[in-house]
């Protein structure tokens, strides 16, 4: 009976684990795929992931507010995803070249100023984290409700976010001008849709929800900051938004799956298998290598992805 | 009151004036053609009229009220439509989607579907322009995608519709077909002006014609009081040349070309099905049919540059199945690309360099790794003479000359080598007038030196006025084989260019 017990509970804290680990692959996800659809490949996520994790620490930490601590978030992934923006569009550079730089600009902003403010300390310095909302009734469904109704605010949001996303690109006129920016902007300009406004719009999106996404590592997950505290996460948003085929549910269900991987390490680490600790980390990267090779040749990108547009002047 | 008065428009760009004060006026409900060459100012022209450029200088008046369109926004809201040469469509949307793009219905943002279709079906019932709206564009014909721009056009309650080079890419059935939907419109009192180069066309739907040559007015004159003598002298300065049946001087038994059950999947799919047929020496064979389909595959399989799947390639009595494609150049193959600018010439260098591009590497170009630059003046200067290319010198980047003069290099780059087939893919594409008479005179005179020449070409036009016989493609196959004479059956080809199975008369 105990042992069913530990079982059950192992399940219900894994489940509940994947969703909280899959949340800000999703917000990311969510924020990058608007752009992509819109023809803008930011690679910068990860970039806009650090500074959202790290402009929201900082905000929660000096005002110990957890509202101003999340707009900051949102502002800090702004921040990259507006000079991304600012550099494809108005200066045509490489989106690709111009993602990469960012990621490292963010990496070394974000140590940087972590460091010129905090100093070397050896106690590391904490911000409030939220906490878990109940949803009367239907958390008190057995295990459904301690997995799905019992999570913090990002969770729900998160959902929500899928909603609307979905709703806005699959039902309304807005997700079709995106479409048409992204497959053919000259088309959509001769109609009279502003490529541009539109495409800093969606950059606008990717900015906030990807901010968001690095926000609630910090205030959620952690609580605290550290350098390089994305490690990784925004390049596996990258990699759910093309395992999601750039659908909103699609980009939930990718993110869950590596998700699900992730909270599967940390469980595995914890049983002692007397297996290095660094083969169990792998293992959300091994799930996303070998699902990115079943979707081999099934992609269908936007035919002007990371083409900046410019109305010829001949 | 004309509708539409453009005086004195004057644009710019860096090196050229695309309009020097030009002036044209259109009366309300009436089709007027802009009848010029390649570069005579008409595109841009219609492209500053529908906010694409912005003038330097000049006045527009649309409706009595002087207008400046910052944005073809601007130009679609005052009731001007414009249907581009290169379709404005989004192929993975939907034919209601593309219509409505950009516009702000009821139930904003949220996509009205049923109004939509109700709407555009409507319209398609009133000027015959049949489409489903709900189609992908993707898997539309050419002729459907320029529906569906017509009736973009119109639900945005278009009074002028632009049309540049309309017929350009139609078989010739959606040619009348298109005719009577212009008149339906004209009857309907709606403006057409219709971009063109295509002098039959103009005399047989048009009202007026205007004239541009070199970025300026020439002539404005009433099509019924006109003819195409004039408008050609209007337009090129000369009477155009007539390509009439060529006597047969040479009929040989040889087979310069044969292709043999040539099959090739591109991307998993189909792209050339069974391809047979069999070019003589002193023979050119057109490979006739709407763009895309199949005729870039079949090149690049004749010239190595893909490999085919099944079937056998015989060049000059040779099984070329398995040589690459210099062997096969070697072999006598000389191939004119389509896509001048980026297959058949590198733009940046000059051009001597290009004309030595494909045997740089062997005498008397170059001999021990060491390219002799003496010879490839010499050589340069001689073919510059032959063709006539007009250079400022052996060393300006071929970038800088015009589409003809490029042509002409690779021309003479191809055929220097002595070949025995020369395979042409849309040769004269792009082309001005003149340049077009010397590629289609070119090939005839190597035809008379009795090699095999197969010409690719989505202009039926061309095809008709050189070929000797004359192959249709579509979806990947030849649907058939007819000899050209002066009882050649356009119809029945324009038939088989859509897709209906023609009678195969191998002779």
């Amino acid at each position: 009976m105990a042992e069913a017990g530990t079982t059950l509970y192992f399940i219900v804290t894994l489940f509940a684990a994947s969703i909280r680990m899959a949340v800000p692959l999703t917000l990311a996800g969510l924020g990058e795929t608007f752009s992509e659809r819109s023809g803008v490949l930011n690679i910068g996520l990860e970039g806009i992931m650090l500074s959202g994790a790290f402009f929201s620490f900082m905000a929660a930490f000096i005002t110990q507010n957890i509202l101003i601590g999340v707009i900051c978030g949102c502002l800090g992934g702004l921040l990259i995803s507006m000079i991304h923006a600012y550099m494809s569009f108005k200066c045509y550079v490489n989106q690709t070249i111009v993602g990469i730089a960012l990621n490292f600009f963010s990496l070394g902003l974000t140590s940087f100023l972590f460091l010129a403010y905090f100093g070397r300390t050896t106690t590391v310095p904490q911000c409030p984290v939220v906490k878990p909302i109940k949803i009367p009734l239907l958390s008190d469904i057995p295990i459904v409700g301690d997995v799905l109704f019992n999570q913090d605010i990002f969770v729900y949001f998160t959902v929500f976010a899928c909603f609307v996303s979905y709703i806005i690109l699959y039902k309304t006129v807005w997700g079709t001008n995106i479409d048409s920016i992204g497959e053919h902007p000259k088309a959509a300009d001769t109609v009279g849709l502003n490529v541009k406004r539109t495409r800093y719009v969606t950059a606008i999106i990717n900015g906030c929800l990807g901010g968001l996404g690095g926000a609630y590592l910090t205030l959620a997950l952690l609580g605290f900051f550290m350098e390089n505290i994305t490690s990784g996460k925004g390049f596996i948003a990258l990699v759910v938004v093309i395992l999601g085929r750039r659908h909103p549910f699609g980009v939930l269900f990718a993110a869950l799956l590596v998700g699900a991987a992730e909270a599967l390490q940390f469980r595995l680490q914890t049983l002692g298998l007397g297996l290095p600790s660094q083969v169990f980390i792998m293992l959300p990267y091994v799930v996303t290598v070998i699902v990115l090779l079943f979707s081999i040749g099934k992609s269908s990108d936007p035919a002007a992805l990371g083409i900046s547009y410019k109305r010829s002047s001949r | 009151m004309p509708d539409l008065i453009m005086k004195d428009i004057y644009k710019g760009f860096p090196g050229v004036v695309a309009n020097d004060n030009v002036n044209l006026t259109i009366e309300k409900g009436e089709i007027h053609a802009l009848l010029g060459e390649n570069g005579a100012g008409k595109t841009t022209l219609m492209n500053i009229l529908y906010g694409i450029y912005i003038k330097d200088s000049g006045i527009i008046t649309w409706k009595g009220k002087e207008v400046s369109f910052k944005s073809p926004r601007d130009a679609i809201e005052s009731g001007i439509g414009m249907v581009h040469q290169h379709f404005m469509l989004v192929p993975t949307l939907s034919v209601a989607q593309n219509i409505t793009l950009g516009l702000k219905n009821k139930g904003y943002p949220f996509y009205n579907k049923k109004k939509v279709i109700k709407d555009i079906s409507e319209l398609s019932k009133k000027y015959g322009l049949h489409v489903d709206p709900n189609e992908l564009i993707s898997r539309l014909s050419v002729g459907a995608r320029q529906r569906v721009e017509i009736l973009k056009s119109l639900y945005r309650n278009a009074e002028l519709l632009i049309l540049d080079e309309p017929t350009a890419v139609l078989t010739p059935q959606e040619t009348d077909n298109f005719f009577t939907i212009l008149k339906k419109l004209k009857n309907e009192g709606h403006s057409v002006i219709i971009i063109t180069h295509r002098i039959p066309e103009v005399m047989k739907i048009t009202d007026k014609v205007t004239i541009l040559k070199d970025g300026k007015n020439v002539a404005t004159v009433n099509t019924s009081e006109t003819n195409e003598n004039e408008l050609s002298n209007y337009m090129i300065g000369r009477s155009l040349k007539t390509f009439s049946t060529r006597e047969k001087t040479n009929e040989s038994k040889e087979y310069g070309l044969v292709l043999e059950n040539v099959s090739f999947k591109s991307r998993n799919l189909k792209a050339l099905v069974d391809i047979s047929f069999q070019v003589k020496k002193g023979e050119i064979f057109g490979i006739a049919g709407v763009d895309g389909n199949g005729q870039k595959e079949l090149a690049e399989v004749i010239t190595g540059i893909c490999k085919l799947d099944s079937g056998t390639i015989i060049l000059a009595g040779k099984n070329i199945n398995k040589s690459n494609f210099k062997t096969r150049k070697k072999a006598g193959l000389a191939y004119i690309t389509d896509d001048r600018q980026y297959e058949g010439l590198v733009l940046d260098m000059d051009v001597s360099e290009n004309m030595i591009l494909k045997d740089y590497d062997q005498e008397p170009f170059s001999k021990n790794c060491i390219i002799n630059y003496k010879v490839v003046r010499e050589k340069t200067e001689q073919r510059i003479k032959d063709y006539n290319i007009k250079t400022p010198g052996i060393n300006t980047p071929i970038r800088l000359l015009s589409g003809g003069n490029q042509q002409k290099a690779i021309i003479a780059r191809e055929l220097a080598a002595g070949p025995s087939v020369v395979l042409a893919c849309q040769p004269t594409r792009g082309l001005d007038i003149g340049a077009t008479e010397f590629v289609r005179q070119t090939l005839i005179d190597k035809c008379n030196e009795n090699l095999s020449i197969l010409l690719i070409s989505a202009d039926l036009e061309e095809i008709v006025s050189i070929c000797d016989r004359i192959a249709v493609i579509f979806e990947g196959r030849i649907v058939g084989i007819v000899t050209n004479g002066t009882d050649l059956n356009l119809n029945e080809i324009g038939l088989m260019m859509a897709g209906h199975i023609g009678e195969t008369v191998n002779s």
